[in-house]
């Protein structure tokens, strides 16, 4: 070790949720603070030998996956977010909320906090989770710990509340849904099954197929500039490069000029925001009238057919889905579509996705997913070249098959260490994310019901059962107990959360957190939870495109201020309740519920690991639960000691998985479904290609949202999203809100060095830096907008707030702004006003159709127009003087009371 | 000879990394001799610029990224008074954060804006090159290290050769004869869409013209789209000729002194 550095330890710097981590980098640490984090080099403990990389060679280029992690910018500059002046400094209880007394309930989100002890702290969480057990029993607890935020084991947020209600009894589970990629898991899964995703999990190899074969490559909706970042870094940027050296033609097909395209496109096809299922089926009805399509590979691998084309051809409806009748529906010229279809039609064609734009996270949403299975059938799918190919998650959910790039030689896996919530468990009680608002404002006696556990990890099936809230044994839920507080940022209608979370009825919300942000100031007690680089921990490094890793994941810093891990807040509230051990014995898995041999019946795969992980760990000797153990019950029950003692493991800071031997010869793709579709079918009822759905037309034959046959669906009782409604009127534009390209989600929205990169924030004339709006130089002329003007977006659930920037990267007619921002209210709940930019406020509340439970959160009508600052400030004095660093923004000192 | 920095624009996905990782390194940490501790905000000793080209649906984002230049001839080292700006051994220019107090001359000096003035310390700041780190047994400054392309490359100039024959820098008529060189600069294009406005249809392989001031002329043909680009041309006022078979000729002139030119569709 140098100069400039004391010590150097390893960090898994993707936000992928779960315990599965990605993207390893290093940590420099000097003077008991974090000097740097940069990318990890493989070969600082190990030989190039030894690590293998991977090698693709193809059309005269060489790929190489290399020794250095490319970790994005919200890795390197993270170090601000653990630094941040947002940080929760200490326990906090909210001024008016008294549990003995006055609970004024109304006031979340607006009154401040004052600093408790951690020992008064947990008394009363302990005291209130004892008396609302008692009073309603134990489903009256909501746990709610979504997929957002920093990924960590034995740190686990998401969900490590779960396992303490579990040793009282139960709680009612947020369902996690498969939120990034909805449409794939509602519609394409009853097209060509591909569980548990719903996308083609079959993905092994695909970028030596793609190198080999690939003609044209369409992103659709797919943006791997920026979406990838939070999850696995910048390997797909490389691709990219990689794959216009090969001579692959980029056509991007997306409202916005995405940053993707932005860089690699040979073509940008722009297509009004969720009207791709037009687009979709104009080019089936070239290829059915011009007979530019493989008719017998049709035949051989696929049903309805006839059913599709006699829809797309008008047979049904009298309206022939024509590419003139398109372009009035999406926007993209009809002699575009018929040259896009046509091209098409001659090259080897893959698309795109790092899980899906705006179209998969739309209303209809699991319509033009269905389409562009339907598409990809009749151009072969399978064939070599002609694939869907996901920039993203390689590995998930431990599915060797979805690894695009060559095999490692073994998997790896340390969910023995795992503290939070384990996927496929605790569906006793629960409510789906999308609904939670409709189930906290549910009029008394009424009932809610859904179909499906709504879970990403589960297969097409399970969508067929119906549930219901509140549960016939259930009650209604009267606590919010939260480690993940960016619903009203992140989800279907944040403005209709804010006003559940003043519903008398929540007795009590409590948050575990890092950040005073968000849903956190909702909260009647905040615990201040730390960030990963004050925690020891274990992580695996997967899904990123560079050998797979575990990772020691040693301590960086000491914790910030009064902050713990999320286990240890749970943990503290635990000890109050006389329930430490027991749960410390349950993350340990050593509380019997492990014991069981796995039931295929009824085990997810993750609870198979869980147990496969438990029997290693018992047989290896470790048998005296401690939170001290955790970490090696990772690296033990993961099966890792055949490859690395723990302790040369500790020692060198990471293991380096080798690329497999014999990855060439895996198949690529769904090349065994194409030579071979009765011998490899697919999970569909029939097996082949679903073009009309049995499994639609069995289960909800009459829904007109989602036919056995994929359509356009114009509008429906619930979403009225089309420029053509008559709410257009009123809100003309459709809002294009992708995963933003400075955050992950309401992540980072408080780090310096990215809110003054200049197209990061728009700084209005009252020094605020407000989250930027593109608005087409054609509809700036309209709406009389310049750059930097501070405007309003708005339609009947509110209004956000953002910065005006004059550009070309969008489509006429359509508007951009990045979700996730922070939100900053001036006026709660529904109808309200917000001034950070939190799109998600106004977005729908209904879900994707009346059968399908998903997100609505890209692709909604807004109004827009110019505000004056300066008035606004007059008529919300409040909100317009509330502590602001011009740096930072909003700070933890804006919220908390000052000590006498 | 000594160390140089190689830009590839063409390879700059603008991440930012080069720009977030300098500031990890330098805000709130002194690294003497070599620099004092950055300010969180405001300054930036590598930056990333982006500039949109084009219209709707023609239209690229080109990301510049630069600091300093490190330059041969290094304006601020002769603004500087009592050594406070030097050359180390291996070619970087350092402002030495103790002599240069007070010295704001050097700010202005550059014609690059790469030193930025510190109010509070009263000092001129900028780009070490990561001389501290280098001299700690790295071979590449921080942001080198963070690009996760190639786009942005350091090295002994003899390593680079190849790359400097074909590069440019930036503001030559500056004589400032900067280390930093160059790849893929943004020129102008020209690009548009034939297309047949009675049939609806693009027109595929049509001859495309691109004819300048002096007479020289560019040729392509339209792709499959209708689409025809000239790209990385000189700034200048052009004539696109468009001729096809079964069509009248067409002639259009276009100005791209300024700005990238779309025609959007043309109509045979």
């Amino acid at each position: 070790m140098g100069k400039t550095a004391d010590k150097t330890v390893y960090k898994t710097l993707g936000w992928c949720g779960f315990g599965v981590g990605a993207i390893a980098g290093a940590v420099d640490v000097k003077d008991g603070r974090v000097a740097r984090i940069r990318p990890l080099h493989l070969d600082d403990a190990y030989s190039e030998d030894q690590i293998k990389p991977w090698k693709i060679e193809a059309r005269g280029t060489t790929f190489e996956s290399g020794l250095v992690t490319s970790i994005p910018p919200l890795a390197v500059g993270y170090k601000k977010r653990t630094y941040s002046k947002n940080r929760v400094p200490y326990p906090l209880k909210r001024v008016d909320w008294d549990p003995s007394g006055e609970r004024h309930v109304e006031n979340r989100g607006i009154s401040g906090y004052e600093r408790i002890s951690w020992d008064e702290a947990a008394q009363i969480c302990a005291d209130e989770i004892r008396r609302i057990v008692d009073t309603y029993g134990p489903s009256a607890v909501y746990c709610q710990g979504d997929g957002h935020g920093e990924t960590k084991n034995v740190g686990g947020t998401h969900g490590a509340n779960t396992r303490l209600m579990d040793l009282l009894g139960g709680y009612t589970l947020q369902g996690r849904q498969p939120d990034s990629w909805e449409g794939w898991y509602w519609g394409a899964k009853h097209a060509w099954g591909q569980d548990p995703l719903g996308k083609q999990s079959q993905g092994r190899n695909l970028l030596k197929d793609i190198a080999e074969n690939t003609e044209c490559m369409l992103y659709w909706g797919c943006d791997p500039e920026t979406t990838t970042w939070g999850w696995s870094g910048q390997m797909p940027s490389r691709l990219c490069y990689w794959f216009s050296d090969l001579g692959i033609k980029n056509i991007y097909i997306c409202p916005d000029l995405n940053y993707g395209a932005a860089v690699h496109a040979d073509k940008w096809i722009p297509v009004r925001p969720n009207c791709d299922a037009a687009l979709q089926l104009a080019i089936a009805y070239v290829w059915i009238t011009e007979g530019l399509f493989d008719a017998d590979y049709v035949d051989t691998h696929a049903i309805g057919y006839d059913n599709f084309a006699w829809y797309v051809t008008g047979g049904e409806d009298d309206v022939p889905k024509t590419p003139k009748w398109a372009e009035e529906k999406c926007g993209v010229p009809a002699r575009q579509i018929k040259a896009l279809a046509r091209y098409w039609a001659k090259h080897n064609t893959s698309i795109a996705h790092c899980n899906g734009g705006g179209y998969i996270r739309s209303c209809f949403a699991h319509e033009p997913a269905r389409l562009e299975v339907c598409l990809l059938t009749m151009q072969a799918l399978g064939h070599p070249g002609r694939n869907q190919f996901s920039f993203v998650e390689w590995g998930m959910f431990g599915m060797p098959e979805t690894i695009a790039c060559p095999a490692p030689a073994y998997p790896v896996y340390v969910g023995g260490s795992y503290t939070g919530h384990l996927p496929g468990t605790g569906f006793r009680w629960f409510i789906p994310q999308t609904l939670l608002p409709d189930a906290i404002l549910l009029p008394e006696g009424e009932k809610l019901t859904w179909n499906g556990h709504v879970a990403s990890g589960l297969p097409r099936q399970d969508q067929y059962d119906q549930y219901s809230y509140p549960a016939e044994d259930g009650s209604r839920i009267h606590m919010i107990w939260s480690d993940t507080p960016c619903w009203s940022t992140c989800w279907n209608g944040g403005n209709r959360y804010q006003d559940a979370l003043r519903h008398e009825s929540i007795e009590f919300m409590l948050v575990n957190h890092p950040w005073i942000e968000n849903d956190t100031l909702f909260a009647d007690i905040i615990l201040p939870s730390s960030t990963k680089l004050e925690q020891d921990d274990i992580a695996t490094s997967t899904m990123c495109g560079y050998n797979d890793m575990v990772v020691n994941e040693a301590r960086a810093i000491d914790p910030v201020g009064e902050a713990r891990t999320d286990p240890e807040c749970v943990l503290a509230i635990a000890e109050k309740l006389g329930l430490a051990d027991q749960l410390v014995s349950a993350w340990c898995g050593m509380d019997g519920s492990l014991d069981a041999p796995f039931d295929p019946a009824k085990d997810t795969p993750d609870v198979r690991m869980a147990k496969m992980s438990h029997q290693a760990v018992v047989a290896a000797g470790i048998t005296e639960p401690s939170m001290d153990v955790l970490k090696q019950i990772g690296w033990v029950g993961g099966g890792m000691e055949e490859h690395q003692s723990y302790e040369d493991f500790l020692e060198k800071g990471y293991h380096v998985v080798p690329t497999s031997d014999d990855w060439e010869s895996l198949p690529a793709g769904l090349i065994e479904f194409y030579e071979d579709p009765e011998g490899h079918p697919l999970d569909t009822p029939s097996g082949k290609v679903e073009m009309y759905s049995t499994s639609i037309a069995d289960h909800w034959p009459d829904d007109p949202e989602r036919p056995p046959v994929p359509h356009w669906i114009e509008e429906s009782p619930a979403h009225h999203e089309r420029v053509t409604s008559d709410r257009a009127k009123d809100y003309p534009y459709l809002l294009v809100s992708n995963h933003p390209r400075w955050r992950i989600h309401a992540n980072h929205d408080d780090v310096t060095w990215l809110r003054e990169i200049e197209t990061c924030k728009v700084v209005g004339p009252d020094g605020y830096a407000y989250e930027p709006i593109w608005v087409h130089p054609s509809d700036a002329e309209k709406l009389g907008l310049a750059d930097g003007d501070v405007a309003k977006l708005y339609n009947e659930r509110g209004a956000v707030l953002g910065g005006v920037r004059v550009s070309e990267r969008i489509m006429p007619g359509s508007l951009y702004q990045d979700h996730g921002a922070r939100v900053d209210v001036i006026e709660r709940g529904t109808g309200g006003l917000e001034r950070g930019g939190a799109n998600n406020l106004i977005c729908p509340g209904a879900t994707t159709s009346q059968n399908a439970p998903g997100e609505v959160t890209n692709s909604f009508l807004v109004g827009c127009e110019k505000v004056d600052v300066s008035e606004l400030a007059e008529e919300f004095p409040e909100a317009f003087s509330r502590a602001y660093d011009a740096a930072t923004g909003l700070t933890a000192e804006t919220y908390l009371v000052k000590e006498a | 000879m000594g160390k140089v920095f190689v830009i590839d624009v063409a390879r700059c996905n603008g991440c930012r990394n080069c720009q977030i990782a300098c500031k990890d390194e330098h805000c709130g940490q002194a690294w003497a001799p070599y620099a004092a501790a950055q300010p969180d905000t405001g300054q930036f000793w590598m930056k990333v610029d982006e500039r949109e080209h084009g219209t709707v649906p023609k239209i690229f984002v080109a990301y510049t990224a630069h600091g300093c230049m490190h330059c041969d001839n290094a304006p601020c080292m002769a603004a500087a008074k009592g050594g406070a700006v030097y050359r180390r051994e291996d070619g970087l220019v350092v402002i030495d954060p103790v002599k240069a107090k007070g010295q704001k001359a050097i700010v202005d000096a550059c014609p690059y804006r790469a030193v930025f003035w510190n109010e509070e310390e009263q000092l001129p700041q900028k780009c070490t090159g990561c001389a501290h780190l280098l001299d700690d047994g790295w071979t590449v400054p921080r942001c080198v290290d963070a690009c996760p392309t190639g786009a942005l490359r350091f090295g002994d100039e003899s390593d680079f050769a190849d790359e400097i024959a074909q590069a440019e820098v930036l503001l030559p008529e500056q004589g400032t004869v900067p280390r930093a060189y160059y790849l893929n600069l943004p020129k102008r294009f020209v690009a548009g869409e034939v297309y047949d406005e009675v049939e609806d249809e693009v027109v595929i392989g049509a001859k495309v013209t691109l004819k300048d001031a002096s007479g020289a002329v560019l040729e392509t043909a339209s792709d499959d789209f209708g689409d025809f680009w000239f790209k990385q041309v000189a700034p200048s006022v052009y004539t696109v000729g468009i001729e096809a078979p079964g069509y009248a000729p067409k002639t259009i002139v276009v100005d791209a002194t300024e700005e990238d030119v779309n025609i959007g569709g043309i109509a045979l």
